[in-house]
């Protein structure tokens, strides 16, 4: 418990608790009631499903700058195939899973065995895929949605509960369980810590790296359709510039943007601060563009905190023991 | 009782591009003997012990025999499963982890299994850990631990992969006496357990406390083994230094007027009371162990590393020297050691790596870059230095390592500097090249140059230096008149404090 306390998660709860506090104080009639507790986790389950696949990216000091795009073509190739395929449910999924995996494995292509930096191979496919996404849709929205699936969106569990949180908790138990128990998941965080010893003591770094971007994909395929089954059509453009929020929700949630620090809980806190500070301002009557510039600077304040620490650690080590 | 053969290397060769880091060595390990791998800076030790961790490969017709059976060829993984273990001076573990897991994860991942049993891991990892007999936790964090907790989690690692050998490199560098005394019996507990021990360290005192075996490196070929019972600090060190490369030795001509004076100049953990001046027209040859400090205290004088006191006097007035841009403006250069990543840009012309520092000077009225002016700015310079071929369209990268380094001076011969620092200033150039650079260096002075020369080749030290400081552990240790001193008393300061020679 002790331990736990000075962890980077800790002081995220504890910010999120205080945003809580004042915004039940600032508005305490709207903000505190049971449905715009599930309104404000129905409108961020599909940022927490995305960061999931995030997370382990950048654990490894990795990051997917393709996500939105990537998001986008899922839900445009998930949405074709319910309107022209089958209006089969769980097949709406798998495909949406499909495509966001084929597509997040060209990343892991180019980063894992190209060796191309990250950011450089996500930026170029984020062109690709906002590009395929405005020629099968010629950027109009796809309103034709299965009227089954719309329905199973509108659905709740237990009567309370959205439906769409049983993809979260499936997602979020998936990439705990995978970080903690399998060799991969260790794998992931060796590589973050010491790529070269990683390597050394025996992990498939290649491997690894390529298999977390399809992962990052099947994440974001997943919430592709989850987003679908919300709003029960698709805007080719709604994912232009998610991916930031997604980084800026991982970076947030404690993630260290060199690798090797971060957690789902993190994560699943970052996500939590950053609806909750979007659904607070709106009930305060904040004008929105605070809210971007809000976002903006706690990320930045996030990063700069890692990267303090870090210079720091390396000025210990340059010492010389000095007789 | 005779000792069985655990490691045995013959005709252990190593060549890479222009140097030749081993030549024909033989190495021999038994069982449970505790032995010191000595030599000097660039003798070739890291190169023999990466070989071992299967991090290099061998020239062809190396023998490696382990336990009596010929091995092929090592690769980090395969030179674990043959019971070596390497603690390198970072331990190569993982900060991020737990103690449980950089002890346990190495084996686990041999099984095969997917699937991670934690309980499994912590078992091995509490039952490596209490063979050493001390009191880490498992279940914490690695980066949270001291250095020296950090040294004992990869010894534990090296008994959880079943090691029968490990060597250790400089593993004492980072240790406190307690801690060291600590790490000496677990050593000796190994021994018992007929593990043995290979030690990679300049700390000669210590090595006497454990060491049964001495074998001694010198410029990347094998002098010889001798147990230690025959061996003390004086005989040591006359196998380290005894030399078969000979420069000409440079003196100076017209040494003149102090340019620079430094007193007492300290920071904490780098370096402490560093005193001594500069002539006009005088190499200072600044030698020691890699480690000691060289490159921290002139840093400091460049502006690259804040010292915490002391004064730097340049010409007779005292400077607070903040940024290498004061320093440049002062009349001072710095030629770093990593020239190809420090003082070249590889991809560009000679012609614009040497105007790189004056670039700002070259200009029209106009603000623009005056290139007839910059080409005739550089021919001059390429004249002085004698870069051969003298084409200064040719990229950087593409001359030889010589070249490079004359390069990397003219570009900063091109500032008028009064004072030239210069790190290692020969460093991976072949031997013929070398004495080109001294050679130069020399006409620099002889033209009126102050320059500094960090380096740990003493043959060079030697030749060039009119006088030479030795640094010990961010101290200076000793100084010597160039013209006068001999390389045992220089080593006998560089690697032994003051009251313990011989």
């Amino acid at each position: 418990m002790k331990q736990w306390v000075k962890t980077k998660e800790f002081m995220v709860l504890v910010i999120v608790l205080t945003v809580i506090a004042i915004v039940s104080i600032g508005n305490p009639t709207a903000f505190l009631t049971t449905e715009n507790i599930f309104d404000i986790i129905k409108s961020n389950l599909v940022l927490a499903i995305a960061a999931m696949g995030m997370l382990p990216i950048m654990l490894t000091g990795g990051i997917d700058v393709s996500v939105g795009a990537l998001m986008g073509s899922a839900s445009v190739l998930s949405a074709q195939f319910m309107i022209n395929v089958t209006d089969n449910i769980p097949l709406a999924f798998v495909a949406g899973a499909i495509s966001g995996i084929v597509l997040g494995s060209v990343n892991g292509f180019f980063v894992s065995k190209l060796k191309m930096p990250p950011i450089v191979a996500t930026l170029g496919t984020m062109s690709v895929y906002q590009g395929m996404m405005s020629y099968i849709t010629n950027g109009n929205w796809i309103s034709n949605i299965p009227t089954n699936f719309v329905e199973f969106g509108k659905g709740y569990l237990f009567g309370i509960i959205p439906v769409q949180t049983f993809f979260l908790v499936a997602m979020a138990v998936l990439t705990w369980w995978i970080l903690k128990y399998t060799f991969i998941g260790r794998g992931v965080f060796a590589i973050g810590g010491n790529t070269v010893s990683a390597e050394r003591i025996g992990y498939n770094v290649q491997r690894i790296q390529f298999l977390l971007y399809a992962f990052s994909g099947f994440a974001s395929g997943i919430a592709a359709v989850v987003r679908t089954s919300i709003f029960g059509q698709v805007d080719p453009k709604t994912f232009t510039g998610f991916e930031l929020k997604v980084i800026g929700a991982v970076v947030v949630g404690g993630a260290s943007v060199s690798g090797g620090y971060g957690s789902v809980m993190g994560t699943l806190f970052g996500v939590a601060l950053m609806g909750l500070l979007e659904n607070g301002m709106i009930l305060l009557k904040i004008p929105t563009f605070w809210q971007k510039i809000m976002i903006g600077m706690i990320i930045l304040f996030a990063v700069s905190i890692d990267f303090v620490r870090a210079r720091r650690a390396n000025a210990k080590q340059l010492k010389v023991d000095v007789a | 009782m005779e000792k069985n053969t655990f490691l045995h290397v013959r005709h252990i060769s190593k060549t890479f591009p222009s140097v030749k880091a081993l030549d024909n060595i033989e190495f021999v390990v038994k069982a449970g003997e505790v032995h010191a791998l000595i030599g000097e800076n660039g003798a070739g030790k890291s190169t023999l012990i990466k070989i071992l961790a299967g991090v290099y490969e061998p020239d062809l017709g190396a023998e490696i025999e382990i336990e009596g059976s010929r091995i092929e060829k090592l690769n980090p993984i395969t030179s674990v499963r043959h019971g070596i273990s390497i603690i390198f001076q970072d331990f190569s573990l993982f900060p991020n982890l737990t103690v449980a897991e950089n002890i346990a994860m190495g084996g686990a991942l041999e099984s095969g299994s997917a699937v991670v049993k934690w309980n499994q891991m912590r078992e091995v990892a509490k039952k490596a850990v209490s063979k050493l007999g001390v009191d880490i936790s498992v279940d914490v964090r690695l980066g949270t631990l001291s250095i020296a907790k950090q040294q004992l989690v990869a010894i534990a690692r090296s008994l959880a992969s079943q090691a029968k050998l490990i060597i250790m490199d400089e593993p004492t560098s980072a240790l406190s006496k307690g801690e060291v005394e600590l790490l000496f019996k677990i050593i000796r507990g190994l021994q018992a357990d007929g593990i043995a021990v290979v030690f990679v360290s300049h700390k000669l005192e210590e090595l006497f406390e454990v060491c049964e075996t001495f074998t001694v490196l010198r410029d990347g070929k094998y002098i010889g083994t001798y147990p230690a019972a025959e061996m003390d600090n004086t005989k040591l060190i006359s196998l380290m230094v005894g030399r078969n490369v000979e420069f000409e030795r440079l003196s100076g001509k017209n040494i003149g007027e102090t340019i620079l004076e430094v007193k007492n100049l300290t920071k904490a953990g780098n370096f402490k009371d560093i005193s001594f001046e500069l002539h006009k027209g005088e190499i200072l040859g600044i030698t020691g162990l890699v480690g000691a400090g060289r490159t921290e205290v002139v840093q400091a004088l460049f502006g690259l590393n804040k010292p915490d006191s002391g004064e730097i006097i340049l010409n007779g007035a005292k400077v607070n020297i903040n940024s290498p841009e004061e320093a440049v403006k002062l009349g001072l250069a710095f030629v770093p050691e990593s020239r190809q990543t420090e003082g070249l840009v590889l991809r560009q012309s000679m012609r614009d790596n040497i105007v790189l520092p004056i670039l700002s000077t070259l200009t029209k009225r106009s603000g623009l870059i005056d290139h007839g002016a910059l080409g005739d700015e550089a021919d001059k310079w390429i004249k002085e230095i004698n870069v051969v071929p003298a084409v200064p369209d040719m990229l950087a990268g593409q001359f030889s390592g010589g070249n490079q380094q004359r390069i990397v001076i003219g570009k900063w011969l091109a500032t008028h500097p009064k004072l030239l620092i210069i790190d290692e200033p020969t460093n991976g150039i072949d031997v013929g090249a070398k004495s080109e650079i001294h050679r130069l260096l020399r006409s620099l002075a002889d033209q009126g140059m102050g320059i500094i020369m960090i380096s740990s080749e003493l043959p060079e030290v030697l030749a060039l230096s009119d006088r030479i400081l030795v640094m010990r552990r961010g101290r200076i240790n000793g100084e010597f008149e160039g013209a006068t001193a001999d390389s045992e008393s220089v080593m006998n300061k560089a690697f032994l404090a003051d009251n313990k020679v011989g």
